[in-house]
Formats: structure tokens, sequence, C-alpha cells
């Protein structure tokens, strides 16, 4: 399987990310039934599953080498995305190589590790041929890389990376390269323990889901990752929708009406995996996002509707805390003319092979 | 009010001596402090008044105060003696801290660096609700806010003060409230006396 990347994409300014219609078939649509449904639904990331974005242990897509020089920009920007407090040297080393032994052996034609030991002090070889990178280093020695690990590694992954270190049977996120954020600060959450940063979430806090998710989490396994989606919706194929640069996308919220919504409104889906990491017992995880316009949902007919009847029904908290408010009425309204009501299997999977013509413009 | 459904927002409870601890320092915002409290909490304290330091701000020498009093002049004054401390702190100590939030936080930050853990630490608030508001924008902080909408000391945005939390930062999140819509700006009331 090759990857045709399309370098030129952008996610700020003139916005030239596009889907091909084999990124739309796979998208990671989050919705399985007709209404909303609040649920922490974690399950085991196995290599399987109904797209084919859970098929490798890090997805990498035709949107590869766009995403990682917009994280390049992001942090040019501004350096405090990437965040590692002092005590997590350990656990970005375990990062480093979970990362490269897993590319390396999902893609061997893009990626490629030699390793001369397993061991701290041995040499190792990374190639990445997306991004024209070789580098020889000696694993556990930061000096031997252009920077510390974790940001060298997580600067040619998509996706934004947290590392929770595990004391007193709680998370801390202590390390964090965040540059395609939900409207969440990592300099201000950076050793905050896992209660404290999903403090602003709505409604699940008064059901017990954190602890309960917690309780799982501090069980979690090496070797056996676990995995779940999040969304929210971004006006524009923006990937940094950070608080710190909300003056510069918030605008665009008041942009959308019932004739561009297909354009601009996108479906924003977050495949979260959770990794116990061996040596630092930390748990990696890695948040990767995918987006699709209301125009790619809609050529697949079982999603442009299923979405219809689902943002119908979410609940007014949720609206206002994903940022929905002032757009949602224009993005339903779009959506209704392409919902005929028709009964719809249960389940997330296209149930399409082939895309609908696009339906705007 | 100091209750919030945000669970980033700390709760408070009153200080009570650990008797876990073997050393116990009491540190006190002395303009925070409510008429009376003073001589409750060195009642409270007293089981512990011979192996207790008592570090007042700002207010006058009280006479009856329990342990050894040391008077300094400002948060500022107990941050620096925290930092260049003299001797060295360990597992027996225990540190009651008494003051606005902003006091509060700003104590426990400069504890943790000298090696305070969470279990040697309690903190009781007392005073003015302000806030300290960390702008997301410039990460400048704003101190003594009592507004719910207050105009960034870095950047003039004006900053909606949301009740999110960070301990780290000792500060409340503040974010713009006229993005979406540049020039909107609700009216300004005073909601953190």
């Amino acid at each position: 399987m090759s990857i045709a990347f399309k370098p030129e994409e952008t996610f700020r300014g003139d916005y030239r990310y596009r889907n091909s219609d084999a990124a739309i078939l796979r998208f990671p649509f989050p919705f399985p039934e007709d209404r909303y449904m609040y649920s922490v639904n974690i399950e085991p990331h196995t290599r399987s599953g109904p797209s084919d974005v859970y098929l490798h242990a890090f997805d990498v897509d035709e949107h590869y080498i766009a995403e990682c020089r917009d994280k390049a920009i992001t942090l040019e920007r501004d350096p405090g995305r990437c965040q590692v407090l002092p005590h997590m040297m350990m656990a970005q080393w375990d990062t480093l190589e979970l990362l490269m032994e897993s590319l390396s052996a999902d893609y061997p034609a893009l990626f490629s590790l030699t390793k001369e030991g397993d061991d701290f002090g041995s040499l190792w070889t990374w190639i990445n041929r997306p991004l024209g990178i070789e580098q020889r280093f000696v694993f556990g020695d930061a000096e031997t890389l252009p920077c510390e690990p974790f940001e060298y590694i997580t600067r040619q992954a998509q996706g934004d990376f947290a590392i929770c270190d595990q004391r007193d049977d709680n998370l801390y996120m202590d390390a964090g390269m965040v540059t395609s954020q939900a409207d969440w600060s990592l300099e201000f959450d950076v050793g905050m323990s896992f209660m404290e940063w999903h403090g602003p979430v709505p409604l699940a806090h008064q059901t017990g889901v954190f602890e309960r998710a917690l309780k799982y989490l501090l069980m979690l396994r090496l070797g056996q990752p676990v995995r779940r989606l999040n969304w929210t919706m971004s006006i524009n194929p923006r990937l940094d929708t950070s608080p710190e640069s909300y003056p510069e996308w918030g605008p665009d919220r008041a942009s959308v009406t019932p004739a561009n919504a297909g354009e601009k409104v996108h479906l924003r889906v977050e495949l979260q995996t959770l990794w116990r990491l061996p040596r630092s017992n930390a748990i990696l995880f890695p948040i990767r996002c995918y987006l699709a316009s209301l125009d790619d949902l809609a050529r697949v007919p079982k999603w442009g509707k299923r979405l219809h009847r689902v943002l119908s029904t979410l609940p007014p908290q949720l609206v206002e805390y994903k940022g929905l408010t002032r757009y949602l009425p224009a993005a339903l309204e779009w959506l209704a003319q392409r919902d005929d009501g028709a009964e719809l299997p249960v389940g997330t999977a296209a149930g399409v092979t082939r895309l609908n013509a696009p339906v705007s413009g | 009010m100091m209750h919030s459904d945000i669970k980033s927002r700390p709760a408070y409870q009153a200080l009570v001596p650990d008797l876990a601890g073997s050393r116990h320092l009491l540190v006190i915002e002395g303009d925070a402090l409510p008429p009376g409290r003073l001589a409750t909490l060195s009642n409270t304290f007293a089981p512990v008044a011979d192996s207790l330091h008592t570090w007042l701000t700002g207010a006058p020498a009280v006479e009856g105060i329990a342990g050894k009093l040391w008077q300094l002049g400002s948060v500022e004054d107990v941050l620096d003696t925290l930092a260049c401390a003299t001797r060295g702190y360990g597992m027996g100590d225990r540190l009651y801290v008494l003051g606005t939030e902003p006091f509060l936080w700003s104590v426990a930050g400069a504890a943790a660096l000298i090696g305070f853990g969470p279990g040697q630490l309690q903190l009781e608030h007392a005073g003015s609700l302000r806030r300290r508001v960390w702008c997301t924008h410039c990460h400048v902080t704003t101190e003594n806010v009592t507004t719910g909408i207050v105009a960034c000391r870095g950047c003039s945005r004006h900053l909606l003060v949301r009740d999110h939390f960070s301990r780290r930062l000792g500060a409340f999140m503040g974010v713009m409230v006229d993005a979406e819509a540049p020039g909107e700006i609700p009216a300004i009331e005073e909601v953190f006396a």
C-alpha cells in the first residue's frame, strides 16, 4: 500500500486541505445511532475496526507531510505547545521507542529503524522518508538528537500527544505536544490531575464517568492499548484551534450560513489511544485528529443523515461546551435538506464503497 | 460563591493541626483575616504551639497568637523566605496557609518547589474572592480581578473569567469574550467581591 501524500495542503490561511474519496471513506465516523449518546466507549486498540484508521498502531494518511509542516509552523509561533516536566525524561524515551518501532513496523516503505541494541547506550538509526530525515543517535542520550526525544519524534507524527504520569492513584498530565487541539490549553493544563484537566466537561462528572475511566486507565497494561473516539466541530479545516489562537479563528464561527455550511463546517473526530509505557509506567495519550466537511460527509448518505439527527438531539450544555452555538442552526438547516428521514442501520460503517457526487457548489 | 461545577476549582477547608507532623508553619495573609479568626486559630493550634511558627503578613502585631510569631510585609516576602529557607524542610513539616486564593496558591507553589508534598499542606480560604486571571492568548496574569470580564494587563483583550483553575499557575482561565463577534462586550459586573 502506498500513500499519495499531498504536501501542498494548508490548514490555515487559504485552507488548501482536501480529503480524497478514499480518505472520506475511511473517516472514523463516530455516531452509531440516530440520537446523541454520551459514553466513555473505551475498547481495545486492536488492529481492526469499522474504518481503516484502526489498522495500525499510529495511523499515517495522505495528510501526513502537510500536518507535520503545520505543526512546525504552530511550534515556531508558540514553542510552549510542547512542554515536558523535568521528571518525564524516561517517558520521553519510551514514547520515542514506541513510535519509531510502530511506524517502521507498520509502514516499512516510509520509515525504518535500525538498532544495534535495545538498551540505553545503543546506536540507533532512524529514517523518515516522507520528511527526508535520517538520524543516527544514541538511545537514552538526548544530546545526540537535535531536540529532546519527545519533541523530536512527535514533530514527525500526526496529531497531539500527552504523557500522563501515574502516581498516588491518579494520572497527571506532565508532558504534551499539542498543536491540533479542540480548544484546550497545554500551558494551562500541564501538571493537572485527571479530574482537573477534565474539569470543564459538562454533564459527565455527575454520572461518575471520569471516576470509572480513571480506575480503568490506572490498570492499563503494557502491550494492551485502548482507544475511543471523541468529536467536536470546527469551522474551516484548521488544526490549530487552541485557546491561544482563538482570536484568529473565533470570528470564523460567525461566518457560517446555510449556503456555505457544507464547505465551512467540519466534523472533527479525535482517535484517542492510550498506551502503557514500559520503563516509566506512564501512559502515552495520542490524540489523532480527522477533519471532514459536511460536503464530504454527505457524500456518504448514511453519514449525512445520521449527523443531522445526532446534532438535532445534542443537549444544550454540550452545544455550548463544544462552541457550536453560533453556527449549529445553519449547519442543521444545510443537513436537513439532505435527510429524507429514511431508516438507517445501526453502526458507524459507511455502507457504501463509492461516494455520491459532491453535493455543494 | 466558591462552589462550581468545574472540578478543577479547588475546595478549601478550615485549618486543623496535623498531629503527625513534628514542625508546623502557619502562614496568614493578615489583610484577609476575618475578625476573631486569629483567636480561634490560636485555640485550634494550641496543641502544637511548641513546634509552631506563624508568619503573618500585612496586619499589625497581634497579642496572644499561638507559636512563635514572625511578621512579614507581603506575600513576596513569604515567597522569598521560603525560597531562601535557611533550614531544610522535611517529611515532618506541615504548612498551613490562610488567605485569598492568589495568596494561597502563591505560597503553595513556592512550598512545592522546596519539596512540600500535597499531604503536608492545608489551605483555607479567607477574605476577598478576587481572582488571579491568566490570559490564554498572551499568558500574562492579571491580579485582583473582581469582575466577570476583565481587560488583560498584557494584551488588553477583554477576557471572560472562567471557573477553570490551574493550581500550577494559581490562576483562573481568561478567554477573549468577543473573539467571535469583535466589539460585542457584555456589561462588566463585579462578581468576585
